[in-house]
Order: C-alpha cells, then sequence, then structure tokens
C-alpha cells in the first residue's frame, strides 16, 4: 500500500525555526512554501491511488528497463506471452539506452511514480534498497510465489541487501578476458588459458607485444571488476560489511603490479589504456586492435564480435577462478509502493520460470538464472560467439566461488575514484603508493 | 553610397559582384569553411562505412560503401525513425511560437514600460539564467508531476507549458537587448499620434523586432531539437520519443553498439535544422530601415 | 541580489513617488504601469508556476541530505554542512573550479572573436552569403550527441585527423583528447567551433543598425575604419554586450561537451571536470542531490557577481538607442 502523503508533512518538512531575524523568516517561508506546493498537491494525487485492481479486475504494471533494440522486442514478446496467458494484465512498457537510465530512474522516484517494475543492475542495488525504494521479495520466496529453487544458490543471494531480497537476477554473467585469436594464431602464440597467474599473463603479455608489435594485454588497473576478482584470491574483497574490505597495502601492490606490465612494454601507452577504461564495447581495445585483451564480461564476447573481423576468443581472468562468482548482470526489482505487488512479483516469476517465456528472452541479460531452463536455451543457440561464451561461462561455474556481498551505498564513486587513481599512476603522475593513498581515502569518504 | 567590399560594415543596396577584394575574401571563406566543416565531412563519410570499420578506419572515407546504415537505422524499431522527426517536429515548432510570443511580451515590459519593482523582476529574469539546470530537473518534475502534467494523454505537456510562459529567461533578455536598440523617438512619434503602450507595441516594436524574433525562433527550433535530458525525463513511450532521445537507443554502452545507424540517423537528423536555419537566415539578410516608420 | 542597478531607468523608477511624465502626450504613468504587468504576466505566472518553486526548492534542498530517492518530506535538515564540505574538505570540488575558470576564459573570448569576426565577413549581401552563414551555422547544430563525441575524439586522436594535419608540417602530435595536459583545451576547441549562436546574434545585431547613420557618416565624410568604430560598435554595444553575459554564464556553466567527450567522467584524471559537470556526477551518479543543490547555488551566487560587474561597467561602453544608457 503507498501511503498517500498526509498534507502536514508539508510544514514538517521544514526544520527552520531558530532565529526571528526578519529577512530569515521571509526567506524561510519562501522554502517552506516551496517545499509544501508539491507536497500538498501530491498529496492530493497520491490520495485518489487504490490498492486492489480496478473494479473489472483490469490491472496495468508499468515497466522500465534499459538496453537496445533486440532486448526490447525480446522483452516485449515475453511480455505479450504473459498478457495472453492472464488477460487481465497489461504493461506500459518504457525502455531506453542506459545512457540517462539511472536518472531518469531516480528522477521518477523522487516524483513518487517509479515504474512497478524496474531494471537495476548492482552499481544501484543498495542505493535503492537502502532507501526502502525497493520490495523485499524475501516473503515471496519464501511463500513460493517467486520460485529461486532452480536458481544457482549464490545467484539469487547476489540479490540480497541487509537481509531483504531487494532484486531478482535477470541473467547470469561473470567475469571474461577476451582476447584476440586471429592475432596470435597468425604469429604462432599461444592462446591464454583460465588458471594462469597474474604474472603469467603478464610475462605472455609481453612475449605477444614482442612478436606481434601489438602490446599483448589492457592495463587492468582501473578495471573494478578485475581489482575485485584479484582482491578475492588475496583472501580480500572489495567490501565487508559496512566498509572496505582491503588495505592501502592491497592497492599500493595492485597498481605496482600493473607499473610492472607497463614498464614491461606489455600494455599499451596511457592515453590508449585511457581509450580503453570506457566501458562502451566499441571502445574496448581488443575490437580496435590496440591490445591483445579486454577485461569484459563473458556475455559481451558476441556483441564485442560484430566490431571486428578478427577471431576472439574468451577466458577467466587470471588467477584461481574460483575468486569468480556467479554474478547477477542485472536485476527486476519492484516498487515497494506499487499498488499491484502480488502481480508485480507474478511477473518476475514467470520471467525466470516459464519456460516458454525464459526461451523467448534467451540469453540477452546474461545465461538464464534458472538453471533447467538455462540448458535448455544453451541447446538452442547458434550464433558460435555466443555457443562459446556460454561454454565458458558453464565451464567456469563448476569452480565459481561464494557471492560477495552486493557493492554498498558509494558504490559508484569508490569505481570513479579508482579510475582516477589508477590513470594518475599510469600517466605517472603518481606513484602507484601515492595513487593507492589518494584512492583510499577518497574510498572512505565515499562510503562514509 | 561608397561601400567597397573590404567594409563588412556597411550594408549595400545591391549586391556588388566580381572585384578582387570579393574574391580573394570568397577565397578566405571557403579556406575556413573547408576546415571549421571537415569533422562533418568525417560524420558524413561514417555514416557509410561498416559497424567494423567505424571502430577500425578513422579515415574520411569507407574502405567499402555501406549506405545499408541509412535503411537499418531509419527502420530500426518497431516505428519508422520518422515518427521521432515528426515528434522533435512538433514539439520544436510549439516551442518557436511559445517562446517568441511569450518572451516577445515580456521583453517589451522590461524595455519600454514603466511599472513597480521593475528593476528587481529584470534582476530576478537574469537570476533565473544562472542556476545550473542539473539541480532543477528534479524539483521541476516534482512539481509538474504533482500539478498533474505528467504522463497525461499528451505527454509534451511539462515540456511545452514552460515555453509559453516565457521561462526562457535568454530569448526575453535577448529582446530585451534589441528593443533598446530601438530609438525612442519613435515610441515618441507614435505616441504624438495618440498611440498608448499597446498601439505602439503594434506598430512600433513589433515591425522592428523581427531580428530579434528571427534569431529567437532558430535557436528555439534548434536546442529544443537538440535538447536530450527535459524530453528524456518527460517521454516514456517509445511512439512519443523524440530524436535526440531515439538517436540514444542506438547505444547501450554496454550490450548493443549500432553505430553505423546510429551516424545514419545523426546525419539525417541534421537536416531538418539545418533546413530551418537556411530558410529563417534569410529574415536576416534585409537590414531594417527605421526612417520608413517615422511620422 | 546586486543586479537591481541594470536596466538603466530600473533605479528612478522603483520609488514609490512617480515623477512627472516629462516626455510624450501626457500618458498617465498609472495605465502604463498597468500595461507593464499585463505585458509581464505570461512571465510572471512562468515564474511562479515553473521556475521559482523548483529553485526555491532546490535552495531548501542544498540545507539537506537529498539523495533523490528519499521522499522530500522524509529529508533531514543538515544546516551549512553541504557549503562547509564544499569549501573545507572536497578536494574535487576546488579543482572542478579551477577546470572551469580556465576554460571560461580562455574559450569565451576566443568564441566571441571568431563570431564577431565571421559575423562581420558575412554581413553584406551578396551572392550565396545565406549559404556561409549557414556552413558556419552547422557545427552548432550538432549540439552535444553522441556522434559528434566519436567524431571530435577522432579528429584529436593520437592518429586521429589533427595529428595528420601536423605531421604535413613536420610537427609531431600527441593524444589530445587522452592526454590530461591537453583534453581540456580539445574542449575549448570544440566550443570555439560551435561559435554559430553568437554569431547568428551579431549578424541580427548588425542588420538593425540603421543604414541611415553609415549614410550620415559617409556625408560626413567619416572612412570606413571609423565607421566602423563610430557607427557599427556603438549601434552593436547592447548585442556585444548580451554576447558576452550570456557567453560568460554559458562558459561557466558548459557541460555537455565535457559529458560527452569525456563519457560524464570528467576524465582522463578529472582534466575536464568541469563545474556542472561535478555537480550533475555528485548529484544524480552519487546521488548526493543536496550537495549538488548547494553547488548549484555557490554557482549562483558567484556568477551573479560576475554578471553583476558586466551589467555595472556596460553603463560606460554600451549605447542604447532608447537614451537610457546614462
Amino acid at each position: 500500500m503507498h501511503p498517500a502523503t498526509p498534507p502536514t508533512h508539508g510544514t514538517m518538512a521544514v526544520p527552520v525555526h531558530r532565529t526571528p531575524v526578519p529577512r530569515r523568516r521571509l526567506l524561510r517561508r519562501l522554502l517552506a512554501a516551496a517545499v509544501a506546493v508539491p507536497l500538498l498537491l501530491g498529496g492530493a494525487v497520491a490520495c485518489g491511488g487504490d490498492d486492489e485492481a480496478g473494479s473489472d479486475g483490469k490491472v496495468e504494471l508499468s515497466i522500465f528497463w534499459w538496453g537496445g533494440e533486440a532486448r526490447a522486442q525480446l522483452t516485449e514478446q515475453a511480455l505479450a506471452l504473459y498478457t495472453e496467458k492472464n488477460p487481465n494484465v497489461t504493461f506500459k512498457k518504457t525502455w531506453q539506452a542506459n545512457q540517462g537510465y539511472f536518472d531518469k530512474l531516480a528522477t521518477l522516484t523522487a516524483g513518487g511514480n517509479p515504474p512497478d517494475i524496474f531494471q537495476i543492475d548492482d552499481n544501484f542495488l543498495t542505493e535503492y534498497a537502502a532507501r526502502n525504494t525497493t520490495l523485499d521479495l524475501t516473503e515471496y520466496k519464501d511463500n513460493g510465489k517467486l520460485d529461486v529453487s532452480k536458481f544457482p544458490e549464490s545467484l539469487w543471494q547476489y540479490g540480497v541487501v541487509d537481509g531483504k531480497l531487494a532484486g531478482l537476477a535477470a541473467g547470469e554473467n561473470t567475469q571474461g578476458l577476451v582476447y584476440n585469436k586471429t592475432l596470435l594464431t597468425k604469429n604462432g602464440l599461444p592462446e591464454p588459458t583460465t588458471g594462469m597467474s597474474w604474472e603469467e599473463h603478464i610475462a605472455w603479455a609481453e612475449q605477444v607485444a614482442k612478436k606481434t608489435k601489438v602490446p599483448g594485454t589492457m592495463d587492468a588497473s582501473a578495471v573494478d571488476k578485475a581489482f575485485w576478482v584479484w582482491l578475492r584470491q588475496q583472501g580480500k574483497d572489495l567490501y565487508k560489511g559496512n566498509d572496505l574490505g582491503f588495505t592501502v597495502e592491497d592497492v599500493t601492490k595492485w597498481f605496482e603490479l600493473w607499473k610492472g606490465a607497463r614498464d614491461r612494454g606489455a600494455t599499451p601507452t596511457p592515453d590508449v589504456i585511457h581509450e580503453g577504461n570506457a566501458t562502451d564495447i566499441t571502445k574496448q581495445l581488443v575490437v580496435t586492435g590496440k591490445a591483445g585483451t579486454s577485461w569484459v564480461w563473458v556475455n559481451q564476447m558476441p556483441e564485442l564480435k560484430k566490431n571486428t573481423k578478427d577471431e576472439l576468443g574468451v577466458v577467466a581472468y587470471p588467477g584461481d577462478p574460483g575468486a569468480q562468482w556467479a554474478r547477477a548482470a542485472m536485476y527486476w526489482s519492484v516498487f515497494r509502493g506499487s499498488k499491484h505487488k502480488d502481480a508485480a512479483v507474478d511477473v518476475l516469476n514467470f520471467l525466470s520460470n516459464d519456460p516458454e517465456a525464459v526461451k523467448l528472452l534467451g540469453t540477452d541479460r546474461g545465461l538464464p538464472s534458472n538453471l533447467e531452463l538455462r540448458d535448455q536455451v544453451s541447446q538452442s543457440v547458434t550464433d558460435p560467439a555466443m555457443k562459446q561464451s556460454i561454454e565458458v561461462e558453464t565451464k567456469l561455474a563448476e569452480t565459481f566461488g561464494a557471492a560477495p556481498q552486493v557493492p554498498i551505498k558509494g558504490h559508484s564513486k569508490v569505481r570513479a575514484e579508482l579510475t582516477k587513481a589508477a590513470e594518475e599512476a599510469q600517466y605517472g603522475r603518481l606513484t602507484p603508493a601515492q595513487a593507492a593513498e589518494q584512492f583510499y581515502a577518497a574510498c572512505k569518504s565515499a562510503i562514509a | 553610397m561608397t561601400a567597397t567590399a573590404t567594409t563588412a560594415a556597411t550594408r549595400p543596396r545591391a549586391p556588388r559582384r566580381a572585384g578582387r577584394g570579393q574574391a580573394v575574401r570568397l577565397v578566405i571563406l571557403i579556406a575556413i569553411v573547408a576546415v571549421v566543416l571537415y569533422p562533418l565531412f568525417w560524420m558524413i563519410g561514417t555514416s557509410v562505412k561498416s559497424q567494423e570499420e567505424i571502430v577500425n578506419n578513422i579515415g574520411l572515407l569507407p574502405e567499402t560503401f555501406t549506405p545499408g546504415n541509412y535503411v537499418d537505422g531509419w527502420s530500426n524499431f518497431d516505428l519508422s525513425f520518422g515518427r521521432f522527426f515528426l515528434n522533435s517536429a512538433m514539439v520544436s515548432l510549439l516551442t518557436v511560437v511559445g517562446n517568441a510570443v511569450s518572451c516577445l511580451l515580456a521583453a517589451y515590459a522590461f524595455a519600454r514600460l514603466r511599472f513597480r519593482l521593475r528593476g528587481v523582476w529584470f534582476a530576478v529574469m537574469i537570476g533565473t539564467l544562472l542556476l545550473p539546470g542539473h539541480v532543477l530537473i528534479v524539483p521541476q518534475y516534482i512539481l509538474f508531476r504533482s500539478l498533474g502534467l505528467v504522463g497525461g494523454e499528451w505527454p509534451y505537456l511539462p515540456l511545452l507549458i514552460p515555453q509559453f510562459l516565457a521561462t526562457e529567461a535568454f530569448f526575453v533578455f535577448l529582446m530585451v537587448q534589441f528593443m533598446r536598440g530601438i530609438p525612442r523617438e519613435l515610441d515618441e512619434a507614435a505616441k504624438i499620434d495618440g498611440a498608448n503602450a499597446f498601439g505602439i507595441f503594434r506598430h512600433v516594436i513589433l515591425p522592428l523586432s523581427r531580428p530579434a524574433l528571427v534569431t529567437t525562433a532558430i535557436f528555439s527550433f534548434i536546442w529544443t531539437w537538440n535538447d536530450f535530458f527535459r524530453q528524456l525525463v518527460f517521454l516514456s513511450d517509445l511512439e512519443d520519443y523524440t530524436v535526440p532521445v531515439a538517436l540514444t537507443l542506438f547505444i547501450d554502452s554496454t550490450s548493443q553498439s549500432a553505430v553505423g545507424p546510429m551516424f545514419a540517423m545523426s546525419v539525417l537528423s541534421l537536416l531538418p535544422v539545418f533546413l530551418f536555419f537556411l530558410a529563417f537566415q534569410r529574415m536576416l539578410v534585409e537590414g531594417i530601415n527605421t526612417s520608413g516608420l517615422k511620422g | 541580489m546586486a543586479l537591481t542597478t541594470a536596466p538603466g531607468p530600473t533605479r528612478r523608477d522603483t520609488g514609490s513617488v512617480r515623477p512627472p511624465a516629462k516626455r510624450g502626450a501626457g500618458r498617465n504613468r498609472h495605465g502604463e504601469g498597468l500595461a507593464g504587468y499585463l505585458f509581464l504576466s505570461p512571465w510572471l505566472l512562468g515564474l511562479m508556476a515553473v521556475t521559482a518553486i523548483p529553485m526555491l526548492l532546490s535552495l531548501y534542498l542544498s540545507f539537506t541530505n537529498y539523495d533523490i530517492l528519499t521522499p522530500l518530506s522524509e529529508v533531514e535538515w543538515v544546516g551549512l554542512a553541504n557549503y562547509e564540505r564544499m569549501f573545507t574538505s572536497d578536494p574535487s570540488y576546488w579543482h572542478a573550479v579551477q577546470v572551469t575558470l580556465k576554460f571560461a576564459l580562455i574559450a569565451v573570448p576566443l568564441k566571441l572573436a571568431a563570431a564577431l569576426g565571421v559575423a562581420l565577413l558575412l554581413n553584406r549581401a551578396w551572392r550565396g552569403v545565406g549559404l556561409f552563414r549557414s556552413l558556419f551555422y552547422l557545427p552548432s547544430l550538432l549540439g552535444g550527441s553522441v556522434a559528434l563525441a566519436i567524431v571530435w575524439v577522432s579528429m584529436f586522436n593520437r592518429d586521429g585527423a589533427f595529428n595528420s594535419l601536423l605531421s604535413l608540417f613536420g610537427i609531431e602530435g600527441k593524444p589530445w583528447v587522452n592526454d590530461p595536459d591537453w583534453a581540456l583545451q580539445t574542449l575549448m576547441v570544440l566550443a570555439i567551433w560551435q561559435f554559430g549562436a553568437p554569431m547568428v546574434i551579431f549578424l541580427a545585431g548588425l542588420k538593425q543598425v540603421p543604414t541611415e547613420l553609415y549614410e550620415a557618416a559617409s556625408v560626413d565624410g567619416a572612412s570606413k575604419v571609423s565607421q566602423f568604430w563610430n557607427v557599427t560598435l556603438p549601434m552593436l554595444s547592447p548585442v556585444i554586450f548580451f554576447n558576452l553575459v550570456l557567453e560568460t554564464i554559458n562558459g561557466f556553466q558548459g557541460f555537455t561537451a565535457a559529458f560527452v567527450l569525456s563519457n560524464g567522467t570528467g576524465g582522463p584524471v578529472d582534466s575536464t571536470l568541469m563545474y556542472t559537470l561535478n555537480l550533475y556526477i555528485s548529484g544524480f551518479t552519487n546521488l548526493e542531490m543536496g550537495y549538488a543543490s548547494a553547488m548549484a547555488w555557490v554557482f549562483l551566487l558567484a556568477i551573479a557577481v560576475i554578471t553583476a560587474i558586466f551589467f555595472s561597467t556596460g553603463r560606460f561602453w554600451v549605447h542604447y538607442s532608447d537614451g537610457e544608457d546614462r
């Protein structure tokens, strides 16, 4: 039930009752009025709401996701299937690309009308869950209305924030090191393998650089998902409770590892690394031909392939692959104030567990969460790049470690600060130790 | 009148042909234009490259000519891209009308009429220009939503209502500056003829404000055509999307990269604004001869 | 606010005692006041209904810990904490201030100079002038699209067109956009490249100069150069003033170019972290809208001071034909 805002809240929102200076009082009144107007009006609007479906039993659910045209088509088909099976439920669909998606989602939330169902990722899940924007799905999981019994345990658990199930994994992915196969075979060089140590990886990259004049690997010091895996291999983690799971020394070691790689010529020059630090598919160095590898997600391989003539391959990140985990590529969440929570949860259940729907959606949001259906979907895939990424991920799944906790509030800032500090070191403006200091201090204030 | 080609400031009655000065200037202009427009040529070249080439071939011309980007881009979505052009054209044209009318009225008051608190209001008007827009989006959304303007039958209402209420202080200030360049004697002459404030507006200010109005029209149209953030926030249905919003749909940086079609549609989306500009800048060609209006 | 000194006649008119009408055919002041508010009414309505409430709301939020997601009725008042943080414990804030100052001080004058220069070249009516104007305006049509970002990066990359041009003269280039020492400069070039808007305003202003002033000057035997200094520049001064004020405000608010060129990060290593980009990242990415609002209001005050300075110096060099410039 969405509590209608009582109009009295408008005045309570301005606790500015201190100084009796007249001019301040004027400002205070103006501010109070500015806050009160939308609240008063908003209260009136919200009062018109109804918890139940209309008298004819019809329900319209709003749903919002980011993605491309392909995802839009698949999702619309799956939703149409739901409506076919449940004629009382229709959808108001909104989709856009990821540029501006979270800006819009936040703005809609501020306006009191976020969609009933929305797509979200692990950068923002905690932010929304901590502000009680997302519905706790635990109850539905327990009473079986939301079936996660076929999910890998660690996958659905990667949606738990502060003991509440804040999001349902819409698909699974994991870290993948994509490399340029053509470049290697043409020069008679070995392909990287899962389980290589970081040192071996860098030595291999140096060898590639010497032979081909193309730097063997992309400098991963600014790549948060690589740093995270590396930390887990050192017995550390990105976060621990509400604090950081690593020390300054860890960061220094990480930055020094990559300084070594740069000094040995295993990586490109800083300006090229900077290009590769952008997360866009079209800027990944493995497709622009400026490095032999790129640090991405396994399921991005097929899309990368479209941007290059060369053959690509994918393996796990270096080090113990057990440090990787079944990551929710993205989640579906339900707005806590939705008027049709039960219906919304039923749609989530349908999108993950209905054989037809899962087949329609395919691997667009990552490998299907439901393991039984994942098998069926995998077998029907024909695109070779897609097939390969599924194979690699299925193989890695055998060694997956426990999922880490979902990133905490401030994670977006932490990611940005990692890029900044790593680039300071890459451009040689700071030593690895100085950059680590800077990063650590910035993280501390970001999560405070 | 003895204007020569070297005095840019003067405006001769008839265009002069030939002349060495003219030719030299033409050469200089063409050279500047070539440099200035190189990035645009590059953009057009890229719009006919294949996906793989866009990422890897940084040259001006494609190795393999791929006009298919235009076809793909036009029909990439459930709706044809033309739909987005129509939506954008409608929003932009209505914005032009709204800004031209409402800002002209406000500017006349500021520039010519005397009333209490005029200085204060003028300062407030300039003040509204100064606050970075990003902190206003959320409050504005909350306000419009509580006024019931968001998500109505016609989703463009929250985009257009402000434009009919002279909220673009840029244009108000622009018109004020232009009107203050109109000699006061014209007003006085009209007053002697018995015109009141409305008469002066109608017969003196309005006809003489054409350069300002044309400028306002050009900018209103182009800026609205390119505006992304507000349109993104207030529009939620694919069929209501405008060109800037639709252009971003081609590239979802982590999962999809239809760069070729995006470039093709970006080039196409320049056409309407370019034509709009070409048509309206003509109205800037003729100067204003104020003497005809006197008496 | 300090802006109440503008425009010219206001100081005389805000007093409650009206001076008797000196000019005109005895139109009464009361009637003009009423007409003034009538003409102003759409703007006033817009101010009240559309502009003022969000502005005041953002001012209020600047004293809170607003994070966008929390309902307005539950935000916490934090007093001056946001302002304190900005001035005492946020190094990236001061970094952004420096970047913005550098950008505005260099890009704004150059952009205005380019706009005025080209406008003067294109002012005369000759065959094809319209086409040239449109061509010069073309770059500005691109706004801040994704395509533009790709184009610009490709021009000023290590292997980009600009370096090819330099190599013709035997100069070895740099990876301009990807070099923290040069990225801001490429941003400036982009801003200057899009000089179309002030150019059009200059053109429109030039058209408003009454032709008989030139005729009169010619009759008096004034040379072309002196016509430019004594007729064109004074008559154009309100428009120059407008462009100066607005481009300065725009320069300081510069967001779009920095946003698209750096993928919204302000990189490499914060070299293009403009004030408003920093503000956007704080508000939307880090969900610290209260803090972002505080930044916005500090920005408003700073720009208001600069604008007020422009307005007060404007009295010495801006010539208004309505006879109220002194």
